[in-house]
């Protein structure tokens, strides 16, 4: 018997958490599809003249800060129960491996959450443009389609945009497994206190090096890409890192 | 069942096995409930019974026929009262004896009470 | 077959619970683990089931090093909690979720194990009592077919015709393949059921022997006064319960209560008895 790996057991362990984590899972989902609905009824409805050329600029900011704050959610409660002895006990006990039990948590949180906010979005943007666009004329470029939205603000432009979902669930569940309770706020303190930190130590350590230097040689695109692919290339391993401590903490973690 | 508190369970399994078999509830070659069949009736371990079972086989009250279980001895009833005896001479009788010395009861008192008992009891 | 060897386990290091710990457990046994409030018997489970982790020392558990956490393992073992949770389901929901899990699992030994426990299968767990919830996991725990069957205070929680159910129920799962250890305060509920005494007490185990061992060694009965054989006793209505050397092979019942309280106090009469 393979004991890390098992396509039907890794299924049957799907399943049986979505049987406990879908229930929390679809209610945020649900509380997702009201704000929406509320964000976008209030700011369009009802349909008058009054329609701007601005009148959705609060899209970005809608998709950005609901889709950081549900992905975050999602991931750190999805091992949030282990903080409790009844629960954990339980779940410990299920014979599947550490492993598995990694990747259905990489599974719900990084993919499933994502792909589904991703798709929420799309819905809900879709719906609400369409109706407007079936009940005026001429509203401007911006409310050509959701598609439009997707392009407009298309990630291909900054590419490591990609791996912010993965990167964001990934803290997230790290501190669901690391931290026995008030995981979301702990995870955020944490989060916090590391970057500042982070920036401070950058910052000090730039000046230190770059002071009284002039740039001699200068690109035409400002190194976009160079950039582009150093942040890529930082935030996967950053990921991958966070994730193999997420096993280990998940791998020791005791009742 | 009850189980007293002073003796060790095995006996009491072993006189609950012997009781039926002088009152005549499982008769010689008659097969009697298994080892597993027992402890839960009783809500014991099963080792107790096993242990039970092998002191009767001892006694030649049971028998093990392999593979199909235990069965009453033919000549159980015999053997019941042999054990059965051994263990009242021994046991039972000391402290009956120490109370009737300590009371100062006479043997002639006993025996009539015996004669009531034996009447009334089993109508003989 | 479970091998304990220089278990040493603390939740603190300056304040161990096991030190140097060793034991053997084997099949066709149901062993009893007893010991004072905080004398390690759930932690002892846990190490066992690899909920947590020893600091040194070897434990082999059905060939396997329980802390791998292995599913290989994790599908023979049942383990009930004192506490647990449930969630909120209906058991047929839930057995459908978690059985597939166990290769061995016996649906129909599940329903017949409900029925005789009067629980109804399409009830949901949430709305269940603590008691009606052991229950379930008990019965969900014997179905899984496991070999070893690991219970903390199973009898908690449930009510007097429900504990002699769960006696015979006990009864009659234990085979020459599966090794049971049930840790208890409630000694009076499972002591008939008992066949070897597990007890904890300061870091060790103070006694490891079979019930026939015990009573071969020590005898249990009531005397009228205490004379210089006896080991331990305590007032009763009628002179003392006490535990004497069992010099005259008389078979006595063990009184599993008495037996702790000897244990606990008169430690250094007993030990070379039983060495």
């Amino acid at each position: 018997m393979n004991n890390t790996f098992n396509l039907q057991r890794f299924g049957l362990l799907l399943k049986r958490q979505w049987l406990e984590f879908g229930k929390i899972f679809l209610i945020t989902l649900l509380v997702v599809l009201g704000v929406f609905i509320a964000f976008y009824g209030y700011n369009l409805l009802p349909l008058g003249n009054n329609l701007g050329y601005n009148v959705l600029n609060f899209r970005e900011p809608l998709f950005m800060v609901f889709g950081f704050l549900f992905i975050s959610i999602i991931a750190s409660t999805y091992f949030a129960h282990l903080g409790q002895k009844s629960r954990a006990v339980i779940d410990l006990m299920i014979p599947a491996s550490i492993f598995e039990k990694f990747l259905a948590g990489v599974c719900f949180t990084g993919i499933l959450a994502s792909a589904s906010f991703i798709i929420l979005f799309y819905l809900t943007d879709l719906a609400f443009v369409s109706y407007v666009k079936g009940h005026l004329h001429d509203v401007g470029a911006a409310t050509d389609s959701a598609t439009y939205f997707f392009a407009k603000n298309n990630p291909n432009q900054f590419k490591p945009l990609y791996l912010a979902p993965l990167f964001i669930t990934s803290v997230f569940l790290l501190g669901s497994v690391y931290f026995n309770r008030f995981h979301y706020i702990k995870t955020a303190i944490s989060v916090m206190v590391f970057s500042g930190i982070w920036t401070y130590i950058i910052v000090k350590a730039t000046k230190a090096l770059l002071s009284g230097k002039v740039p001699i040689h200068e690109n035409a695109n400002n190194g976009k890409e160079t950039a582009e692919l150093w942040v890529f290339i930082g935030l996967s391993v950053l990921t991958l890192i966070i994730w193999s401590i997420t096993y280990v903490r998940l791998k020791e973690k005791e009742v | 069942m009850e189980f007293r508190d002073n003796k060790a369970i095995y006996l009491q399994i072993a006189e609950y096995v012997c009781e039926h078999i002088l009152l005549g509830k499982w008769q010689a070659d008659q097969k009697i409930p298994s080892v597993r069949e027992m402890a839960v009736a009783l809500e014991v371990n099963p080792n107790t019974v096993m242990r039970t079972y092998e002191l009767l086989q001892n006694k030649n009250i049971i028998n093990n026929k392999r593979g199909i279980g235990f069965f009453i001895a033919d000549d159980a009833i015999a053997n019941v009262k042999a054990y059965r005896k051994g263990q009242f001479m021994d046991d039972e009788l000391p402290s009956v004896f120490r109370n009737i010395y300590l009371l100062g009861i006479g043997f002639d008192e006993l025996q009539t009470r015996y004669n009531t008992f034996v009447k009334e009891t089993f109508n003989a | 077959m479970i091998k304990i060897n220089n278990l040493n386990f603390g939740y603190s290091k300056n304040r161990p619970l096991f030190s140097d710990m060793s034991m053997q457990l084997s099949f066709g046994h149901i062993y009893g683990l007893l010991g004072k409030n905080g004398a390690g018997k759930s932690s002892l489970l846990k190490n066992l089931a690899g909920l947590v982790y020893a600091q040194s020392g070897q434990l082999d558990v059905l060939g396997f090093d329980p802390a791998k956490r292995q599913p290989a393992l994790l599908q023979q073992i049942c383990f009930i909690p004192e506490e647990f949770y449930l969630p909120a389901v209906k058991v047929d929901a839930y057995v459908k979720a978690n059985a597939a899990f166990y290769p061995n699992f016996d649906h129909n030994y599940f329903a017949s194990l409900l029925a005789e426990f009067d629980i109804p299968v399409g009830q949901k767990l949430i709305n269940m009592s603590y008691g009606q919830k052991k229950k379930v996991i008990i019965s969900f725990g014997l179905a899984t077919q496991a070999k070893l069957v690991i219970m903390d205070e199973p009898t908690n929680g449930l009510d007097i015709p429900s504990k002699a159910q769960f006696r015979k129920i006990m009864a009659s799962v234990l085979t020459d393949e599966r090794c049971i250890i049930i840790s208890t305060h409630q000694v009076r509920d499972l002591d008939n059921l008992i066949d070897t005494v597990i007890m904890l007490d300061e870091n060790k185990v103070a006694l490891k022997a079979s019930v026939d061992e015990i009573t071969e060694k020590l005898c249990f009965k009531r005397v009228k006064e205490i004379d210089e054989t006896v080991i331990y006793a305590e007032p009763s209505l009628a002179g003392y319960n006490a535990v004497v050397p069992n010099y005259h092979q008389e078979d006595s019942r063990l009184d599993i209560e008495l037996l702790f309280n000897a244990v606990l106090a008169e430690k250094n009469k007993l030990k070379p008895i039983f060495n």
